[in-house]
């Protein structure tokens, strides 16, 4: 059973969403702790 | 298509370029962030009050190790889909963590390792059996990802491995050696933004340059079986990451210590977070891989193909930014891997097994001292370069999956005993092994869990001790 063009595709697509993602999510994070005093 | 990847390579002078680059950049923020690292607890655990935005980012960049940018392509090369799939379910090893690490800093909240834990929570015995196991893993990981470092150099810029391999052990010691725990977490924040952009650019540019169909096609002509659903093999290799990977982070001193050094109440959102964040990664730099037949390239060695594709992919560019990504990916592992097992061995093996009376100034220098010796120890066992990054790598999967349930158990049961939690790691790590060398190393950790899980759940049921928590408080609290 051979996985289709269209599911692979589907995968891999969501898969990039997320990691396009992530850097503006950790820098949102960073703010928020910078401005609470809450860093480390 | 050009089926050479030579013209696309760039050039030693400019490999030596992005090196010294980096490397300042690197020792230069080591240096700023542990400039004011007061105590034993500032360089360790950077104070045990890092953040949301740092802890996410630190979990993420540590587990993002050339294991996943390099060996993520390569297993998606061999294994096909569920190559890269099952390295992603590496991830649910860091969302199973997250309970574990709200349950560590509430029951030892001031412990700094997790030989720590094993020696309050099961003894003496069970104790040294786990940090065998640890150190090997330890040293296994860190071979595994100095090799890494020379392939890539190599396969990049044509720098000798031995020199390439030189120069990321030593940076790396360096800035850990400079600013502790502190520098590591600080610069793994930067090193998870270069790798997350790098990667999805990576990703981005071989859909756009050959597409889903193209890539599909290509593969399915000349290697059909890496998009087969029902490949043995694979799907072995899927369970037995999972387990590799859950076993790997509830042993390891690199995830402890992290718990030990979040701010209270940080560490279960943290590993959450994180894991999601991670899951993701290796399907991407694993479908890079995929691209190989329609690219038409010919791969000389596994290790070596996710640079020869973004190579291939963008030529210089790409070059240079494969380059910087997984020169990012392995030191954000190795420093974590240096701060971590040096913990190790000063609280464990120094102060537990050879100078209990040490002083804080001299456990600092000590510290110091350990990190060095590690290094030295990784570059001489790296010179020769021995295997493939992922048979180095899976061979330690019998060793660490033994661990996952006396660490879980022991955490959370109380009748859990100390001598079924020590032979529990012991016939998993025997039965794992065997499975290693007689079936293969997509079986070693699977086997290994399994029969560590039967052990621990049959001995706790047949002999329940009744442990306290509350010593395992007492013991690690420092006196008033």
């Amino acid at each position: 059973m051979m996985i289709s063009s269209d599911v692979l595709a589907i995968l891999v697509t969501v898969a990039l969403v997320v990691v396009t993602l992530s850097p503006i999510v950790l820098i949102g994070l960073l703010t928020k702790d910078w401005k609470r005093g809450k860093l480390w | 298509m050009n089926n050479t990847v030579n013209s696309a390579m760039l050039d030693p002078a400019t490999g030596w370029s992005i090196l010294a680059l980096f490397s300042l950049v690197w020792i230069f923020l080591g240096w700023f962030w542990g400039r004011k690292a007061k105590g034993l607890d500032d360089f360790m655990l950077a104070g045990r009050n890092v953040g949301m935005a740092l802890g996410v980012a630190t979990a993420m960049a540590t587990w993002v190790t050339s294991n996943t940018t390099m060996a993520a392509p390569q297993l998606a090369f061999q294994l096909g889909v569920w190559g890269m799939v099952g390295y992603s379910l590496g991830s649910i090893g860091l969302m199973l963590f997250a309970p574990l690490a709200r349950r560590i800093r509430l029951l030892m909240p001031f412990g700094y390792t997790s030989g720590d834990f094993v020696r309050l929570r099961y003894g003496k015995t069970a104790w040294r059996v786990f940090l065998l196991i640890s150190l090997f893993y330890a040293f296994g990981w860190l071979i595994s990802l100095g090799m890494a470092g020379g392939v890539l150099i190599h396969a990049l810029t044509g720098i000798p491995y031995q020199y390439g391999m030189t120069v990321i052990l030593a940076i790396c010691v360096l800035y850990t050696l400079l600013g502790g725990l502190r520098a590591v977490i600080g610069t793994d924040f930067i090193q998870t933004i270069i790798i997350l952009l790098g990667i999805g650019m990576l990703c981005w540019l071989a859909i756009t340059r050959l597409g889903f169909d193209d890539i599909h096609s290509a593969v399915a002509q000349s290697r059909p079986e890496l998009l087969n659903l029902l490949m043995p093999a694979a799907i072995m290799f899927l369970f037995n990451n999972l387990l590799f990977g859950v076993g790997e982070i509830f042993h390891s001193n690199v995830w402890w210590s992290r718990a030990f050094a979040f701010r209270e109440g940080v560490g279960f959102s943290a590993y959450l977070t994180a894991g999601a964040m991670w899951m993701p990664i290796p399907i991407v730099a694993g479908f890079i891989a995929l691209a190989v037949p329609a690219l038409g390239l010919n791969v000389p060695a596994a290790d070596m193909v996710g640079p020869m594709v973004a190579a291939q992919l963008s030529g210089i560019a790409g070059a240079v930014l494969v380059f910087i990504v997984v020169f990012s990916a392995l030191a954000s592992s190795l420093d974590s891997l240096l701060a971590a097992t040096a913990d190790l061995i000063l609280q464990d093996i120094y102060r537990g097994h050879l100078r209990p009376a040490a002083g804080e100034q001299e456990l600092r220098v000590a510290a110091k001292l350990i990190i060095l010796g590690l290094g030295l120890g990784a570059w001489l066992l790296c010179l020769p370069r021995l295997t493939t990054l992922a048979e180095l790598l899976y061979f330690t999967g019998a060793f660490v999956a033994s661990t996952i349930w006396p660490i879980a158990a022991g955490l959370y049961w109380r009748r859990t005993n100390a001598a079924g939690a020590t032979l529990a790691m012991l016939l998993g790590t025997g039965v794992g092994l065997y499975s290693y060398f007689s079936i293969g190393f997509y079986v070693a950790a699977l086997s290994g869990a399994a029969v560590s899980m039967l052990t621990v759940i049959i001995t706790t049921w047949l002999w329940p001790a009744d442990f306290n928590w509350q010593a395992l408080r007492a013991e690690t609290e420092p006196a008033a």
